[in-house]
C-alpha cells in the first residue's frame, strides 16, 4: 500500500537529486503499483466476465464448470426461454415506459423548480427551499409502506400513473439544477427580460439551454435510478402486466418451487437488463467521471 | 422574520390538510362492502382473475386449460395469472380493494384473512360440501365457519431414485420401514459428491420425524413442542446430519428437495406428490419408486398439506366464482388435475379412481390415514418461519433449547 | 438565497418587469411541492397513523373500524420480549454489523482506489477508472443475481478460495456469525453467563456479538464492490481540489510520500471524507433490494434487516401497525447515527495555515 505514487512520481528537476539506487527502487513500486492495480481491475470485472459465459452454459455446467469462461456445451438456452417462454419481453417494455416517463419529467420538472429556487422571487420560496431539505432526510425505505398507503388512497393502484407519479420529482434534482443556475450570470436573462420575455419564455429558450451538462447529469441520473428502482415497484402494483425488470427478475431469483436454481436462466435475465444503463454510461462515461457530486447511488 | 416564518408554516399546513381531505374524500370506493360471515353473494358481469401460486408449467397449464373451458360453457371471462409471492400479492390485492377473485390459500394465511375480513365464507354454499374429506374441511373451518373448498391435497412420502438404489446393490425387499433401516441405507447410497437423503430446512419436512416419534407441534389446542417425543426427532435427524448420510437441499445446492433429487446429488427425498409433475416436466429421464416413510419410534407419521379456493370478500362476482370452484372441484375434474401435476383429489368420490390410476403413488394416499397438518392458528405462520430459521443450524444446535424457543413462541400465540 | 438573486429583485422590482415574479415562481415549483407533499408528507402522516392503529390490511386506516391502540405496535417490537421483539432485534443487529463494516471498508477501498487511479503519469488510467466504476451503475437486483451464484458453496468464488488452500463456506446457506466462529477456532463454543443471560431486544448480548452471519458478509463484501466505485469518483473530486502545489511544496521540505499523503493531502480531504460517510451511513441502513432479491432473511434470520422486516411484517404478514412502527424505528436510528457521525467528524478549531507547518514539523 506503501506503493501509492500520487502524481509524484515525475522526474521534476525540482525534486532533489536522487541517488541511483532510488531508481530500481522505483521501479519495482511502479511494478507493484500496476501489479495491484490489474488484480484489483481483475476483482471489478471477472464476475461480470463470468455472468456472461455463464449465461450460455446448460445448467449442469453452470454448477460443475463455475469459474470458466468458455462453455464447453454453448447454449442460448436461457435466453430462448427468457425471451419465448416467459413475460421477459413484457417486463422490459415495461421498464422503458417508466423509464422515458420518469427521466423526462424529472429532467422538466427538476429544471423548472431549481430554476425558480435559484433565480424567482417569491414570497414562500424560503418553505419551499425547506421542504426540499426535509425531502432529503427522510430515507426511501421507511416510505415503503406510507406510499402504498397513499396510492392505493387515490385509487392509482396498479397503474402506470402510480407508478411513475411518484417518481417524477427528485429532491437531489432540483438541487443540482439550482447549483447550475445560481453558476450563470444573470445579465444573459435579464436581457431577455428587457425585451419583454416572461419567466417561462425566459426559462426555456434562453436559460435552459445553457444548463445542457447539469440536465445531462439530471438524465443520467433518473434514468439510472428508474430503471433500477425496485421498492417503489414492489408497493406501487401487483399486477403481473406491470412488472418491470427489476421487480421481474428479483422475484425470478428469489425462486419458487419447482424452478430449481436455473443460474443461467437468471444470470442471462440479469445481463440483458445491465445493457441499457451499461450504455448509457459508456455513452456518457466522460461526463459522468467528471460530475462526480450527486452521482451517487446507493 | 418571526412572525413571517409563521405565516411560512401556516401556507404549508393549509396545503397538508386540504391534500389530506382530499385523500379521505378519494378513499370511498371498496370500502363499503360486507364483512366475510353472510351467505349473500354478490353477483355482476365482472370477468374473473384468479391468482395460483404454480409449481410449474404443468400446473400452469392445466390450470389455465380448465378455466378456459370453464368460461367458454359459462361465459364469463376468467383469467389465470401466477404469483412469483403469493401472500404478498394477496395482501397487496386485499389492501387495495382489488383482490383476484378466487386464488389459492393455505390455512395458516385462511386464519390471518379471516380474522380482518378480507376472505369470504362459502363452504356451505357448496353443492358437494359433503364430498370432501372431513380432515380436509377441518383444515379450513375457523371459528365453526367452513370458509373453502380444498382444492387438492397430498402428504410426505419417501421418494427414491431407482438406479442409484440398486447400483448401491439394493433391492425391492430393502425400503426402509425403521428409522435404523433409513439411516442404513441412507448410509450405503451416500457417496462422494452425492447425500442418501435430502430435505430442506424446515418443519414442512423434518416434522415427519417429529410425527413419528409420536411428537406434535400443537395437540388438543395445547403447545407441545418441546416434548421428548420430539426432541428425540431432532437428535436422529441431528445425529444424520452430522455424519453427512443426510443433507439439507441449501447445503448441497439445491433449492429444494426435488431439485436435489433431479441434480441427483441426493438418492432419496421427503417430498410430496407435486413430485410427478416437476420429474416429469424437469428430469424426465430419471426413474423413481414412492414408499411410505418408515416408522418411528412411536409407528408411522407423515404431514399433510393443502389448498383451498380462496374467495375474496371484495369480489364484485362471487356468484360466478363459486360456480367455478365447483367446476374445478368435481371428481373428473380433480382427476385431470392429478393426472397433470400429481395432487391427489380432494374429493371421496375420486378416491378409488385416483389409486387405479396411479398405483404407484399409492403410498401418498396410505399417508392420508396417519398424517398431521400445521396446527390452523393465527400467527402460525411466523412461529414455524422462526423455527425453521432455527433449523438451518440444527447441526451445531441443541435440540432442546430450539424447541424451548418453539413452545414459547407457541404459546404466546394460543393465549392472544 | 443567494446574493445575485436579491440584486436582481432589487434592481428589477421598480421597473415592473419582475411583476408576475411571484406567480411565476409558485407556478413552477407547484409541480414539485404538490408531489412531494402528495407522496412524501401525506404518506408519512398516513404511516403515523397506521403506526398507532389496528389496521389489519382491508378497507381503508381511515375508516371508522379503524381502532387508536397507542404505543401498542411499537411496545410489541420493542419492549414485549416475544417472537416481534425478537426479530426485530435479530434485524437491527445484522444491520448493524453491516453498517460498521461496510462503512469503513468502502471508505477505506474507494479513498485507496482513488489515489491509485488519481496518478497523472499512470497508463490506462481511463480503464482502470472505468473498471472500477463499472458496478456502480448496476442495478442492486442484477448485481445481487451474479453474487448468489458467485457465491454458491462450489461457486467461483470458493474455487478461488480453494486454490489457496481455503475451503470456503456455503455462503448465502451459511447462518453462522463470523466473530461467533472466530472465538469457535479458540475454543470458545458458549458463551460466558453473563453475556448469554441478559438481553436486549429479545436477542442474549452473547448473540448480539455473532458477528454477521456468512451470508450477511457476501452482502457486506457486495456493498463495497458496488459502492466503492461511486465513492472513488467522489474522492478522486476532492483530490483535484487539493491540488499540486500544497503537495509539491510539502515534497520539497523531503516528506516521503506516504507522510505527504497523511499530512497534507489527507486533511483536506475532510470535506469528501465527510459526504461519503453520510451518503454511506444512509445508505447502509437501508438494506432492502437486496434481500428481496436474495436471500429474503433466510438463513437463520441473519440477513434480516429492518428495512425488509417491516415490508415482510406489512405486506406479507398483514401486521401493518407493527411494520410502520419500525420503519418510523429506523428512521430515527438513520438519524442518531448521522448526528452522531457530525458530531465526531465537526470541525475543531480550524487551523487554517496550520496544516503544512504541522507537515513541516513532522519531518525531521
Amino acid at each position: 500500500m506503501t506503493a501509492t505514487t500520487p502524481r509524484v512520481a515525475l522526474q521534476t528537476p525540482k525534486a532533489p537529486a536522487m541517488a541511483r539506487e532510488m531508481v530500481g527502487a522505483r521501479l519495482w513500486r511502479q511494478v507493484a503499483l500496476y501489479a495491484l492495480l490489474v488484480a484489483l481491475s481483475l476483482v471489478y470485472i471477472y464476475p461480470f466476465l463470468v455472468q456472461v459465459a455463464t449465461s450460455f452454459k446448460t445448467e449442469a455446467e453452470a454448477a460443475s464448470n463455475a469459474i470458466s469462461l468458455i462453455p464447453r456445451t454453448f447454449t442460448t438456452a436461457a435466453y430462448e426461454r427468457l425471451f419465448v417462454f416467459s413475460d421477459f419481453p413484457l417486463w422490459a417494455r415495461n421498464s422503458i415506459i417508466v423509464t422515458l416517463i420518469v427521466t423526462a419529467g424529472r429532467v422538466f420538472f427538476d429544471s423548472l423548480a431549481g430554476y425558480a429556487l435559484s433565480r424567482l422571487h417569491f414570497r414562500g420560496r424560503g418553505v419551499v427551499f425547506a421542504l426540499l431539505i426535509a425531502v432529503m432526510a427522510v430515507p426511501a425505505v421507511v416510505l415503503l409502506i406510507p406510499k402504498f398507503l397513499v396510492i392505493r388512497q387515490f385509487g392509482i393502484y396498479n397503474t402506470f400513473f402510480g407508478m411513475t407519479l411518484p417518481l417524477l420529482v427528485d429532491a437531489a434534482g432540483v438541487f443540482i439544477m439550482k447549483n447550475f443556475f445560481e453558476s450563470i450570470p444573470v445579465s444573459v436573462e435579464e436581457q431577455a427580460r428587457i425585451d419583454g420575455a416572461g419567466a417561462f419564455r425566459t426559462f426555456w429558450s434562453v436559460v435552459l439551454p445553457m444548463a445542457r451538462p447539469a440536465l445531462i447529469t439530471i438524465i443520467i441520473l433518473s434514468f439510472q435510478g428508474s430503471w433500477n428502482e425496485l421498492s417503489h415497484f414492489i408497493v406501487s402494483a401487483s399486477d403481473p402486466d406491470l412488472v418491470t425488470l427489476t421487480k421481474g427478475v428479483a422475484q425470478l431469483a428469489s425462486g419458487q418451487l419447482g424452478q430449481g436454481t436455473q443460474y443461467p436462466l437468471k444470470l442471462a435475465a440479469a445481463l440483458i437488463m445491465t445493457i441499457p444503463v451499461a450504455l448509457l454510461f459508456f455513452a456518457f462515461q466522460r461526463q459522468i467521471m467528471s460530475v462526480t457530486e450527486g452521482a451517487v447511488k446507493e | 422574520m418571526k412572525r413571517q416564518t409563521r405565516r411560512r408554516f401556516e401556507v404549508l399546513a393549509l396545503l397538508l390538510v386540504s391534500a389530506l381531505v382530499l385523500a379521505a374524500c378519494g378513499s370511498g370506493s371498496g370500502d363499503g362492502n360486507g364483512d366475510g360471515g353472510d351467505g349473500d353473494l354478490t353477483s355482476s358481469d365482472d370477468p374473473l382473475t384468479i391468482l395460483i401460486g404454480s409449481s410449474g408449467d404443468a400446473e400452469t397449464n392445466a390450470v389455465q386449460e380448465a378455466v378456459a373451458a370453464w368460461s367458454e360453457q359459462s361465459g364469463v371471462e376468467a383469467t389465470v395469472q401466477v404469483a412469483s409471492d403469493l401472500n404478498q400479492e394477496l395482501s397487496q390485492g386485499f389492501a387495495s380493494g382489488e383482490p383476484p377473485d378466487l386464488f389459492y390459500l393455505s390455512p395458516d394465511a385462511l386464519v390471518g384473512y379471516a380474522a380482518n375480513g378480507s376472505v369470504k365464507a362459502y363452504g356451505d354454499l357448496l353443492e358437494n360440501k359433503d364430498d370432501f374429506y372431513e380432515a380436509l374441511v377441518d383444515n379450513f373451518t375457523v371459528d365453526g365457519e367452513f370458509y373453502c373448498a380444498p382444492k387438492d391435497f397430498s402428504t410426505l412420502a419417501l421418494v427414491i431414485n431407482d438406479a442409484m438404489w440398486s447400483d448401491a446393490g439394493l433391492t425391492e425387499d430393502d425400503y426402509p420401514t425403521t428409522w435404523d433401516e433409513l439411516a442404513d441405507v441412507a448410509a450405503k447410497l451416500t457417496t462422494d459428491g452425492r447425500v442418501g437423503l435430502a430435505f430442506g430446512a424446515e418443519w414442512q419436512r423434518i416434522g415427519v420425524f417429529m410425527a413419528q416419534a409420536g411428537g406434535a407441534l400443537v395437540e388438543d389446542g395445547v403447545a407441545v413442542a418441546n416434548s421428548d417425543a420430539n426432541v428425540t426427532a431432532l437428535e436422529y435427524v441431528k445425529e444424520h446430519l452430522n455424519d453427512g448420510t443426510f443433507a439439507y437441499a441449501a447445503d448441497i445446492d439445491a433449492g429444494w428437495g426435488g431439485d436435489a433429487f433431479g441434480k441427483q446429488v441426493a438418492a432419496m427425498v421427503i417430498e410430496g406428490n407435486w413430485m410427478n409433475g416437476f420429474m416429469q416436466n424437469d428430469h424426465p429421464d430419471i426413474e423413481y419408486t414412492v414408499v411410505e416413510l418408515p416408522a418411528g419410534p412411536s409407528g408411522k407419521g407423515t404431514l399433510q398439506y393443502t389448498n383451498c379456493w380462496g374467495m375474496a370478500t371484495d369480489s364484485p362476482n362471487q356468484q360466478a366464482a363459486l360456480d367455478l370452484v365447483e367446476y374445478l372441484t368435481t371428481a373428473d375434474q380433480m382427476l385431470a388435475f392429478a393426472e397433470a401435476f400429481g395432487p391427489m383429489p380432494a374429493v371421496k368420490s375420486a378416491a378409488d379412481a385416483w389409486r387405479e390410476a396411479n398405483p404407484e403413488m399409492a403410498a401418498f394416499l396410505a399417508g392420508a390415514e396417519y398424517a398431521q397438518w400445521q396446527p390452523v392458528v393465527a400467527e402460525i405462520g411466523s412461529v414455524i418461519g422462526d423455527f425453521n430459521s432455527q433449523l438451518g443450524s440444527l447441526k451445531d444446535g441443541d435440540p432442546k433449547a430450539l424447541l424451548d424457543t418453539v413452545q414459547a413462541n407457541l404459546e404466546a400465540i394460543l393465549t392472544e | 438565497m443567494s446574493d445575485r438573486t436579491g440584486f436582481l429583485a432589487r434592481r428589477a422590482g421598480s421597473s415592473g418587469i419582475r411583476r408576475g415574479e411571484a406567480a411565476a415562481g409558485w407556478l413552477f415549483t407547484t409541480p414539485v411541492v404538490v408531489i412531494v407533499g402528495l407522496f412524501l408528507f401525506i404518506p408519512v402522516l398516513m404511516a403515523l397513523w397506521v403506526s398507532f392503529s389496528d389496521w389489519g390490511g382491508r378497507g381503508s386506516p381511515l375508516s371508522g373500524r379503524v381502532n387508536f391502540v397507542g404505543l401498542d405496535n411499537y411496545t410489541a417490537i420493542l419492549l414485549d420480549g416475544g417472537l416481534p421483539t425478537r426479530d426485530f432485534g435479530t434485524a437491527i443487529r445484522n444491520n448493524f454489523w453491516y453498517v460498521i463494516l461496510v462503512v469503513p471498508l468502502q471508505t477505506a477501498l474507494s479513498l485507496l482506489l482513488a489515489v491509485l487511479v488519481n496518478n497523472a503519469v499512470l497508463r490506462g488510467r481511463g480503464f482502470f477508472r472505468t473498471a472500477f466504476y463499472f458496478p456502480s451503475v448496476t442495478s442492486s437486483v442484477a448485481i445481487t443475481v451474479l453474487w448468489l451464484f458467485l457465491f454458491t458453496g462450489s461457486g467461483v468464488v470458493n474455487q478461488v478460495l480453494s486454490w489457496v488452500g481455503i475451503h470456503g463456506p456455503n455462503w448465502f446457506n451459511d447462518p453462522s456469525g463470523i466473530v461467533h466462529g472466530l472465538l469457535g477456532n479458540l475454543g470458545v463454543e458458549t458463551g460466558p453467563e453473563f453475556l448469554t443471560s441478559r438481553a436486549f431486544l429479545g436477542v442474549s448480548f452473547w448473540d448480539w456479538l455473532a458477528g454477521p452471519s456468512m451470508a450477511m458478509t457476501a452482502y457486506i463484501l457486495m456493498a463495497v464492490f458496488t459502492t466503492s466505485g461511486t465513492f472513488m469518483l467522489l474522492f478522486l473530486a476532492g483530490l483535484q481540489n487539493v491540488g499540486h502545489d500544497v503537495q509539491e511544496a510539502a515534497m520539497i521540505d523531503g516528506a516521503t510520500s506516504w507522510q505527504r499523503f497523511w499530512k497534507v493531502t489527507f486533511p483536506l480531504l475532510r470535506p469528501t471524507l465527510f459526504t461519503v460517510l453520510t451518503l454511506g451511513l444512509i445508505g447502509t441502513w437501508q438494506v432492502f433490494d437486496q434481500i428481496y432479491a436474495g436471500t429474503a432473511g433466510d438463513p437463520g434470520k441473519t440477513t434480516l434487516t429492518p428495512a425488509f422486516l417491516s415490508y415482510q411484517r406489512a405486506f406479507v404478514q398483514q401486521g401493518w401497525g407493527q411494520g410502520a412502527a419500525m420503519a418510523f424505528i429506523l428512521f430515527v436510528i438513520i438519524l442518531v447515527f448521522t448526528g452522531f457521525q457530525r458530531w465526531v467528524l465537526r470541525e475543531r478549531t480550524p487551523k487554517p495555515k496550520g496544516r503544512l507547518a504541522e507537515a513541516k514539523a513532522g519531518t525531521p
